[in-house]
C-alpha cells in the first residue's frame, strides 16, 4: 500500500469509526447497568450485529494503520519492526473474524 | 543506526510543553489506549458468548470501583482521541493552523472531551 493511499484510508476509516464508536460506548455504558438477557437481546439486533462487525473490521484496520506509524517512529531495529507490524496485521484481522463468527453464530 | 540517515522522532522528556505538543502525543497515547479499550470489548462480546454464569461475573467487574474507573477511563480516551481526531481532520483540509487558533482549538478539544465523558456516563448509566 503506498503512503499517500494508507493516509487517506486512515482518515476515511477514521470517518467511519467515530460515530459508530460513540453508539458502541454509549450502549455498552447502558448494559452495563443491565442483565445477560438484555445484552443478548441487544446483539441480536440484525442491525446492532452489523453495526459492531464493521466497527470490529474497520477499526482494527484504522488501528493497524496507526501501529505501523507508530512503530515506524520508535522501533529502530529493522527485524523487531517487521515482526511487529506482522503481529499487528494478525490482531487486526483475527480480531475481527472471531467477533464475526460469534455474532452470526453464538449470540 | 550508522546508516540510517532519518532525523530521529523528538524526545519528549527534553521539550517545554505547549497544548499542540501535549495534544499531539496525548493523540497517540488515547489512540493506544483505545486500542486496549477495543480488546476489552471483544472479551465483552466473547464472555457475553460464553452464557449467563460468566457473563454475570463480567457484570460484578465492570460496576465494581476499577471497573467503573477503566470504563470511565476508556470513554474519555476515546471522545478525546475522537475530538482530537477532527482537530487533525480540520489540519487535512489546510485550515487552522495559527498558532493562537491552533491553541484555541486544543482547548476545545480538551474541555470537550470531559463534557463528553460526563455527558454520556450520565445518560448511559441512566443517572439522568
Amino acid at each position: 500500500m503506498n503512503a499517500t493511499k494508507k493516509w487517506a484510508l486512515h482518515r476515511i476509516s477514521a470517518i467511519i469509526i467515530a460515530p459508530l464508536f460513540a453508539w458502541l460506548y454509549f450502549s455498552l455504558i447502558s448494559l452495563s447497568t443491565k442483565n445477560y438477557l438484555e445484552a443478548v437481546n441487544f446483539f441480536q439486533n440484525p442491525l446492532f450485529k452489523i453495526l459492531t462487525i464493521i466497527i470490529f473490521f474497520v477499526g482494527f484496520f484504522h488501528a493497524k494503520i496507526s501501529l505501523n506509524e507508530i512503530y515506524e517512529d520508535y522501533i529502530h531495529n529493522k527485524k523487531i519492526k517487521d515482526v511487529a507490524n506482522l503481529l499487528a496485521l494478525i490482531l487486526s484481522i483475527v480480531l475481527p473474524i472471531i467477533v464475526l463468527t460469534l455474532l452470526l453464530y453464538k449470540i | 543506526m550508522k546508516d540510517n540517515q532519518n532525523p530521529l522522532s523528538p524526545h519528549l522528556q527534553i521539550y517545554r510543553w505547549h497544548i499542540s505538543s501535549l495534544l499531539s502525543i496525548t493523540h497517540r497515547i488515547s489512540g493506544v489506549i483505545n486500542l486496549f479499550s477495543f480488546i476489552l470489548i471483544f472479551f465483552w462480546l466473547l464472555i457475553l458468548s460464553l452464557g449467563e454464569n460468566n457473563y454475570e461475573l463480567f457484570l460484578l467487574f465492570i460496576n465494581s470501583f476499577v471497573g467503573k474507573f477503566i470504563l470511565i477511563g476508556f470513554i474519555w480516551s476515546m471522545s478525546f482521541h475522537i475530538f482530537s481526531g477532527i482537530r487533525h481532520l480540520v489540519w487535512d483540509m489546510g485550515y487552522g493552523f495559527e498558532i493562537k487558533t491552533a491553541n484555541i482549538s486544543g482547548i476545545i478539544v480538551i474541555i470537550s472531551s470531559l463534557i463528553s465523558t460526563i455527558i454520556f456516563w450520565l445518560f448511559g448509566r441512566g443517572l439522568i
